[in-house]
């Protein structure tokens, strides 16, 4: 056998799931589901607790209910932040105008020196919404995304490598962004490429 | 020229699924993307050359919402990718090693060889689709074909 041949073999087991959809309405509804997603996602959501009136004991689930307000495309949207208390969580916004209700989960653990692992609290949580990230557009674009902040670096790669330095508030980061493969941040200097 | 969404996804789901997957290691989120793609299709009045050139947009679209995904912070429960594993029927031994030993190598290399072995693209097309340029492809695919190589011996020819 050649190596495509080989290949082509190997690779021939993957198949979605068949939950798929091309039926349109379907489809639609789920853009609808995940546009929040993916908003909340390009705009680098933004979360601020709303007080302590807000927190609710959900006692269904043993988990702890926040109502916080979420910046989705610079627009505040009332949600509300549920921590299972291991490691994952649920945020639930407003009914769209279909009556829909939106959800978007998340989770995450951290691994210590040992290898040893545990679900990240809720804070450690919350604290990731804020850091960069980069995203890859379908036009070839590529952007930084920071809270409101959206920094087109398309051109501002050099041998694959852009170095972004950002700020919000008081807060600076050095990003070192590798295209197409992985970025670093550090509040002190840019990190070298592996 | 324009075809229908059902049309396209019978015909290309699979190949579209195995690109994102290689981007993603992940079942879901390879899903999702898949149907993110047909999503983008549906609503871009974007008019296409030939079949060719929709095959090729919906993979770049399929690869790059893949990779979104990988890089959002909105993470959810996910099955591992050796769980997942567990899952397929691999046809031999020696498949099932190259399976794993291509989802070992970096995203970088990996994209490139599935373009390469799996949809017969040519470096330029890869390049096409990638958005970068046809030096980096030859580069990338070099290296990975050392890589496997090296990690499955005489289970990998040479070749270029």
């Amino acid at each position: 056998m050649t190596n495509k041949e080989k290949y082509k073999q190997a690779f021939s087991v993957l198949h979605p799931s068949g939950k798929l959809s091309v039926e349109v309405d379907n489809m639609m509804i789920r853009k609808k589901t995940k546009g929040l997603q993916a908003a909340a996602a390009a705009t680098a959501a933004c979360l601020l607790f709303a007080g302590g009136s807000g927190i609710a004991y959900a006692a269904d689930i043993g988990g702890i209910q926040r109502t916080i307000q979420l910046w989705i495309d610079g627009d505040q949207t009332t949600a509300v932040f549920e921590y299972d208390g291991n490691g994952t969580y649920v945020i639930h916004v407003d009914g769209n105008e279909n009556g829909m209700e939106n959800e978007i989960g998340g989770g995450g653990i951290a691994v210590g020196d040992d290898g040893s692992e545990r679900p990240l609290t809720e804070q450690e949580l919350m604290d990731t919404f804020n850091d960069p990230y980069v995203v890859y557009q379908e036009d070839g674009t590529v952007w930084v995304i920071y809270y409101d902040q959206k920094i087109e670096i398309t051109d501002r790669f050099e041998d694959g490598v852009c170095y972004v330095k950002l700020s919000h508030g008081e807060e600076t980061l050095y990003m070192t962004v590798v295209y197409q493969d992985s970025w670093y941040t550090s509040p002190h200097k840019y990190q070298k490429p592996e | 020229m324009r075809q229908s969404v059902q049309e396209l996804f019978e015909r290309y789901q699979d190949n579209l699924y195995a690109a994102a997957f290689h981007v993603c290691r992940n079942a879901q989120d390879a899903e999702d993307a898949v149907q993110d793609t047909f999503i983008q299709y549906y609503s871009t009045q974007k008019e296409f050359d030939d079949e060719q050139h929709i095959r090729a947009w919906l993979i770049r679209v399929a690869i790059n919402k893949a990779k979104n995904m990988n890089r959002t912070f909105w993470k959810k429960n996910r099955v591992t990718l050796e769980d997942y594993m567990e899952s397929l029927t691999f046809e031999t031994p020696e498949s099932q090693e190259l399976f794993e030993t291509v989802m070992s190598l970096p995203l970088k290399y990996r994209i490139v060889i599935h373009l390469f072995y799996f949809e017969d693209y040519a470096v330029r097309e890869i390049a096409d689709i990638l958005n970068v340029s046809e030096s980096n492809v030859k580069v990338r695919l070099s290296r990975g074909r050392s890589l496997l190589k090296e990690k499955l011996k005489e289970e990998w020819e040479h070749d270029e």
